[in-house]
């Protein structure tokens, strides 16, 4: 598979206003294959949403590039659609007219529009709540909303930064098995952040451990688990051993951590 | 309470909110209880205290006096002819200050050099209480109706025009970074991001500047008008009648009171999002 996203030798230092700069991110460099699903995993503060950041447009690397199918990312790039962990859904518009955004911005027309948004909240499972505004739904309906009013827009990469650590576990449960599914029929690739092992063991095709600050590549593992990764595959031999490799290079980046800051 | 459709998604954010509503619930009666109660007794110290002749006429006169007067006024329409007459001028030099204001604040806001044009003059003109504005009006315009106008216009217009520009810096940039990143540019950042997250704060001001409103024009009648509620009590306090002077208050604090649910309902209208807001 061709290389669609790619940090190379990425640097990020944010100047503060009194002290050291902060180095976020230090010549980090991957290559994320299309259709792939990549876990960034790693400790707090290792600087795991600068880098989806630099991917969205959002900021620029202090050195190296960011590149989109070879072409540097320079501004907010649409084709890199985020999901922000705090849905950043229009609190004025309706399900339905938050999902329309995108496709109103590029000029389509109305009943077009409307059929396609009423295809993606249909497929997060929201039909009957097209005309409610997203302070009448729950987390995980409005984290769904987010989801179809990014899908509408077809990006040719989902960028996702902890989008289920605010959902309770059941609903998390319920989202993780619906993006997979989306996944699959979609193959849309997908950079997902968290910093939990099951999670990104759960999702991911391949995981990308991060050391703690500043942000360096640790190791990128291979996720060959079977899908669908159902409570047997989470209690296989092969699972434990994926998650027990993982947490020994969390934790070693963890306890180094804790050295240089006590 | 709203259904949150898929039982096991309500979060213990909504079990909250409910237990709430259902203290409020309980809670209203009593409160209503304790209202009237207190409405009761003071007028009740009202009516004795100028019964037995503690409090003088001059000062304070009778309940009844007062009821009285205010039937008397009524029936002879003058006083609905003072609350329409307040009203209009009200109407006008408020819908003036919000036409020029809210174009000019949204300008600052978003336009660095209309900022720095009009900056001095807001804090020039800020400070100045409406009531100073009466000798220069009446000397430009007379003492017709357009210097009621021109005194609601100068004192409303500042504050609509702070309220307004204090807004859009108030949307979340969150919002409008996800905007750009689903593809939007300048202008529907602007027509669909800015403006519609500023509207709740433009109103919010509007509601805020139309009490101010009111007290400009009662001023600016009881310095020179021959109608209006701020003309009657002023002359009615000429002629000795201190009845007719507490129905005109009692007059203004309900119309001011109605003006007030009048913008309220259309808030709701105009902000359905903001119903059902979750706290
Ligand atoms: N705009 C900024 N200005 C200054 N420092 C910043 C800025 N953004 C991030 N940082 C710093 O960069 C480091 C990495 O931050 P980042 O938000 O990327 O961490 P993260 O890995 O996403 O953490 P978490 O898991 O807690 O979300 C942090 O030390 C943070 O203080
Ligand atoms: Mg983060």
């Amino acid at each position: 598979m061709p290389v669609i996203l790619s940090a190379d030798h990425v640097s990020k230092v944010f100047a503060t206003g009194r002290g050291d700069p902060i180095v976020a991110i230090d010549d980090l460099s991957v290559d994320i294959e299309e259709g792939e699903f990549v876990c960034l995993l790693g400790a707090s503060g290792c600087g795991k949403s600068t880098m989806l950041n630099m991917f969205a447009g959002f900021t620029q690397p202090t050195q190296g590039s960011v590149r989109l199918r070879g072409t540097p990312i320079t501004s907010i790039e649409p084709r890199c659609g985020m999901v922000f962990q705090s849905y950043a859904l229009f609190p004025w518009k309706t399900v339905r007219t938050n999902v329309e955004f995108g496709l109103k911005v590029r000029g389509m027309a109305k009943r077009e529009r409307r059929e396609r948004a009423q295809f993606f909240i249909d497929m997060v499972k929201l039909t009957g709540f097209e005309d409610h505004y997203p302070t009448e739904l729950s987390g995980g309906m409005q984290q769904r909303v987010t989801l179809a009013r990014l899908l509408a827009t077809d990006p040719e990469v989902l960028l996702m930064d902890e989008p289920f650590a605010a959902l309770d576990a059941m609903t998390r449960q319920v989202m993780q098995e619906e993006l997979l599914r989306i996944h699959e029929s979609s193959r849309k690739t997908t950079v997902f952040i968290t910093h939990s092992i099951d999670e990104a063991l759960i999702l991911s095709s391949r995981i990308v451990v991060l050391s703690a600050r500043p942000g360096r590549v640790k190791a990128i593992l291979d996720n060959n688990l079977p899908s669908p990764r159902h409570v047997d595959v989470q209690l296989s031999p092969e699972y434990a051993e994926l998650k027990k490799q993982i947490w020994d290079l969390v934790e070693s980046e963890v306890r180094h951590h804790d050295d240089t800051q006590g | 309470m709203v259904t949150l459709g898929p039982v096991g998604e309500t979060t213990p954010a909504t079990a909250v909110t409910d237990q709430g509503h259902l203290r409020r619930r309980i809670a209203v009666p009593w409160m209503v209880l304790i209202s009237l109660t207190s409405v009761v007794v003071v007028m009740t110290l009202w009516y004795v205290s100028t019964e037995f002749g503690w409090i003088l006429p001059i000062f304070l006169p009778k309940p009844i006096t007062v009821l009285q007067e205010a039937q008397r006024a009524f029936a002879g329409g003058l006083l609905l002819t003072d609350v329409w007459m307040s009203s209009q001028r009200v109407f006008l030099g408020f819908a003036l200050a919000g036409v020029v204001a809210i174009p000019l604040g949204v300008a600052m806001a978003i336009w660095a050099p209309a900022k720095a044009i009009l900056d001095p003059f807001v804090s020039l003109l800020r400070p100045l209480p409406s009531i100073t504005w009466i000798p220069l009006t009446m000397l430009w315009l007379g003492i017709g109706e357009s210097q009621k106008v021109a005194i609601v216009f100068m004192g409303s217009w500042i504050y609509i025009l702070l309220y307004t520009y204090e807004s859009p810096t108030r949307v979340d940039p969150l919002l409008i970074r996800a905007a750009r990143n689903l593809g939007a540019r300048d202008l529907d950042v602007m027509t669909e991001v800015i403006l519609p997250g500023a509207l709740p704060g433009i109103i919010t001001g509007l509601k805020v500047t139309l009490a101010i409103s009111w007290s400009c024009v009662l001023s600016a009648e009881m310095v020179a008008a021959q109608s209006g509620l701020g003309a009657m009590i002023w002359q009615a306090k000429d002629w000795g009648n201190l009845a007719l002077v507490l129905v005109g208050m009692l007059c203004i604090s309900i119309t001011v009171l109605v003006a007030d649910q009048a913008a309220n309902l259309i808030e709701r209208l105009l902000l359905p999002w903001e119903r059902n807001r979750r706290h």
